[in-house]
C-alpha cells in the first residue's frame, strides 16, 4: 500500500514515517508539509491513501481532500489532528477516518485496513463548511494545474466550460459561474452573464468602436465586456475605491 | 460585564416568558390562580358558612381567566417570540387585560341570562374591579418571571466566564502537538524529548497555578522562552525568534502569563500560517509609569478571518488585564499590510 504523509511539522511526519515503517505492507511514497504540496504528490505518485494534517499553510488538509476527491482515482484520506473539535464533529456525521496525534500504532493500522476496503467513504459526505477555497484545482490530459485565488484576475463561462485567467496564463475548469460566485462572493464580481472578475482588480471602464463598455483589468491585456444590467454596480465599486 | 450580557444573548436568546404551551405552565398557572382565588375569598367580609360557596364562584372565574390567558398566549407564541423582553412582557400583559374584561363581560352576560345578577347592578364597577386585580396580580407575575430569568442568566454568564478564563490561559492545540512532538523525539532525540517534558510541565504547573499576584518580569520571560522552546521543536525553522528587552529591569511587576497568549496568537495566526514561517518579535519599554511590550509577527496576506479568530482571543486577554490591573492596562493592535503588532500597556509594578 502506497502512503502519502503530508503535515506542515517535520517531526509530525517523522514520527508517521516511523510508525509506517513498523508495518510491512506499507510504503511511504512521499512527504508534503502544506495541501498544495500534497496535491501535486499526489497526482505524480498516486498513493492508496494520504495521511492528511488539518492545520497548515497555504492550503488546509480540508480544502485538499476537496481537491483529491475530484481526481479520476481518489486515493482514501485519513485525517490527522492534534486537537480540532469542529471539525471532528464534521468527520464523525460523515464517517470519515481521522486519527489523534500522537498517532497510535494500532490506531494507524486499524486505519489503514479500512482504507483498503473497496466500500470506503467517500469524501463528498463531508459537509463540513471549510469556506472557500483557496486554490482553483484543474486537470487536463493527466497533469494537475492548481492556480491560487488570489492570482485569478477573472472566470469567463463558455458554453461547457469556464476560463480561469490567472496571473500567469489561463486553465479550464468545469464549474458553473453561479457556484463559483457564491463561493467567492466577496473578493469577485458579475460584470456580465458570462464573467466574473477580482474586485481588487478593477481599475477602469473603456469603451469600444461601438460605445460599450468594457472593464480594464491589472495585470492583463484582454478588455471584458460589461452588460448593461451590472454597469452601475461596477461603477459604484470603482467610485468607493476613489 | 457589557460583553458576557451580549454572549447570553447570543447563545440563549431565549425569552423570560416561559412556555405557555406546556403541561407545566399549565399546572403552575392553575395553582396560582386557584391560590389567588383563596387570598380574595379569605380578604373578603362575608360569612365563614358561606366560605366554599365563595371559593367556588370565585375559582370558578378565576380559572376561567387563568385558563383563557394562557390558551390566548399559547396561541399568540409566534408574534411574542418576534418581540423583544420588553415588547412580549408589554403584548402578554395586555392579552391578560383583556381576556379578563372579555371573562367578565361573559360572566356578566351568562349571568344575567340566568337571572343572575353577579355585578349586582354597576356592571361597570364589576369589570373594573377584576381589571384591577388582573393588572395588580399579572404585574408582580410577569415581574417575576422577568428577575428569575435574570438572575439565571446571570449564573449561567458567570460559569461560561469561568471556563473561558480557564481556556484562555493555554489552547488545547498546544498541549497535543507539544505531545506529538515529544512522541516523535522519543524515538530520535531522548534528551530532547526530556528537556521538552520538563519545559511543558513548567507551563502547565504556571498555567494551573492559583496566583493572582504580580510576578517578576524575568519569570514571565522564563515561561515565554520555554513555550518558545517547545513550539520551536515542532516548527523547526519556522519559528524565529527576535528578543528586544534589554531596555527592561527583569524585577519589572506585571501578572502572570500575560505575554504568553500573545506569542500564542502570533504562532497559531501567524508563523504556522505561513509555509516558510517567520520571525516573531518581543520588544519591551519602561517609561515613568508604563511598561510596554509589543509582540510582532507577521501575517499571511487576506487573512481577515484569522484577524477575527486573533481578536476574540485579545478580547480574553483584554479581559484579564483588566481585573489584575485595573485602569491604564490595555492591548492595542495593528494589523499591517504582512505584519500584525500587539502592544500591551501596564501601569508600571513597583519591585517590592
Amino acid at each position: 500500500m502506497k502512503v502519502l504523509i503530508v503535515d506542515d511539522e517535520t517531526l509530525a511526519r517523522e514520527r508517521l514515517r516511523a510508525l509506517l515503517a513498523e508495518l510491512p505492507e506499507c510504503r511511504v511514497v512521499g512527504e508534503a508539509a502544506t495541501g498544495r504540496q500534497a496535491l501535486e504528490q499526489a497526482q505524480a505518485q498516486a498513493p492508496d491513501v494520504v495521511l492528511l494534517d488539518i492545520r497548515m499553510p497555504v492550503m488546509d488538509g480540508l480544502e485538499a481532500a476537496r481537491h483529491l476527491s475530484g481526481f479520476a482515482q481518489p486515493p482514501a484520506v485519513i485525517f490527522t489532528t492534534a486537537y480540532d473539535r469542529h471539525a471532528l464533529e464534521a468527520f464523525e456525521i460523515a464517517a470519515l477516518d481521522y486519527l489523534l496525534k500522537p498517532v497510535r500504532k494500532g490506531r494507524l493500522e486499524q486505519a489503514l485496513r479500512r482504507a483498503r476496503r473497496p466500500e470506503r467513504v467517500k469524501l463528498q459526505g463531508l459537509e463540513y463548511d471549510s469556506g472557500a477555497r483557496t486554490h482553483i484545482c484543474a486537470r487536463s490530459r493527466g497533469a494537475l494545474q492548481l492556480v491560487a485565488v488570489n492570482d485569478v484576475a477573472y472566470f469567463l463561462a463558455d458554453r461547457k466550460y469556464v476560463t480561469v485567467r490567472h496571473t500567469a496564463g489561463e486553465i479550464l475548469i468545469e464549474e458553473s459561474l453561479r457556484a463559483l460566485e457564491e463561493e467567492f462572493g466577496a473578493a469577485f464580481m458579475r460584470i456580465h452573464r458570462n464573467a466574473l472578475v477580482a474586485v481588487q482588480r478593477l481599475q477602469g471602464i473603456e469603451r469600444d468602436g461601438d460605445g460599450r463598455p468594457l472593464a480594464r483589468l491589472t495585470d492583463v491585456e484582454e478588455r471584458l465586456e460589461i452588460s448593461r444590467r451590472h454597469l452601475p454596480e461596477v461603477r459604484r465599486q470603482l467610485r468607493a475605491r476613489g | 460585564m457589557n460583553a458576557s450580557a451580549e454572549s447570553v444573548d447570543a447563545s440563549g436568546a431565549r425569552s423570560f416568558l416561559p412556555d405557555f404551551c406546556s403541561i407545566r405552565t399549565l399546572l403552575v398557572v392553575l395553582i396560582v390562580a386557584e391560590l389567588l382565588a383563596m387570598v380574595l375569598v379569605l380578604g373578603a367580609p362575608a360569612p365563614w358558612d358561606l366560605f366554599w360557596q365563595e371559593l367556588g364562584v370565585r375559582s370558578l372565574f378565576i380559572q376561567w381567566v387563568a385558563l383563557a390567558s394562557v390558551a390566548s398566549l399559547c396561541w399568540s407564541r409566534p408574534w411574542l417570540g418576534r418581540l423583544d423582553d420588553r415588547g412580549a412582557g408589554l403584548l402578554s400583559y395586555g392579552i391578560v387585560l383583556a381576556v379578563t374584561v372579555l371573562v367578565s363581560a361573559v360572566a356578566l352576560w351568562g349571568g344575567r341570562a340566568v337571572g343572575l345578577d353577579p355585578a349586582g347592578g354597576d356592571a361597570l364597577a364589576y369589570v373594573l374591579r377584576h381589571l384591577g386585580v388582573s393588572a395588580v396580580v399579572g404585574a408582580v407575575l410577569l415581574r417575576f418571571l422577568y428577575l428569575g430569568h435574570q438572575q439565571r442568566a446571570l449564573v449561567q454568564a458567570q460559569a461560561e466566564a469561568r471556563i473561558e478564563a480557564l481556556q484562555a490561559r493555554i489552547r488545547p492545540h498546544f498541549l497535543f502537538n507539544s505531545m506529538n512532538t515529544i512522541a516523535a523525539l522519543i524515538r530520535s532525540r531522548p534528551q530532547r524529548a526530556e528537556a521538552a517534558v520538563e519545559d511543558l510541565a513548567d507551563l502547565f504547573r504556571a498555567s494551573l497555578s492559583e496566583a493572582r499576584g504580580l510576578v517578576p518580569l524575568h519569570q514571565e520571560l522564563d515561561m515565554a522562552r520555554r513555550y518558545m522552546a517547545l513550539e520551536g521543536l515542532r516548527l523547526g525553522e519556522r519559528l524565529r525568534v527576535h528578543w528586544d528587552l534589554d531596555q527592561v529591569p527583569g524585577d519589572v511587576l506585571l501578572p502572570p502569563l500575560v505575554l504568553q497568549p500573545l506569542l500564542e496568537n502570533a504562532i497559531y495566526h501567524g508563523v504556522e500560517q505561513l509555509p516558510g514561517g517567520g520571525v516573531i518579535g518581543v520588544h519591551g519599554r519602561l517609561t515613568g509609569e508604563r511598561l510596554y511590550l509589543q509582540v510582532t509577527n507577521p501575517v499571511p496576506p487576506r487573512s481577515e478571518p484569522a484577524y477575527r479568530g486573533n481578536r476574540m482571543a485579545l478580547d480574553n486577554i483584554r479581559e484579564r488585564l483588566g481585573l489584575a490591573c485595573g485602569r491604564g492596562a490595555g492591548v492595542a493592535v495593528k494589523l499591517e499590510a504582512q505584519c500584525c503588532r500587539v502592544t500591551l500597556t501596564l501601569p508600571r509594578g513597583e519591585a517590592p
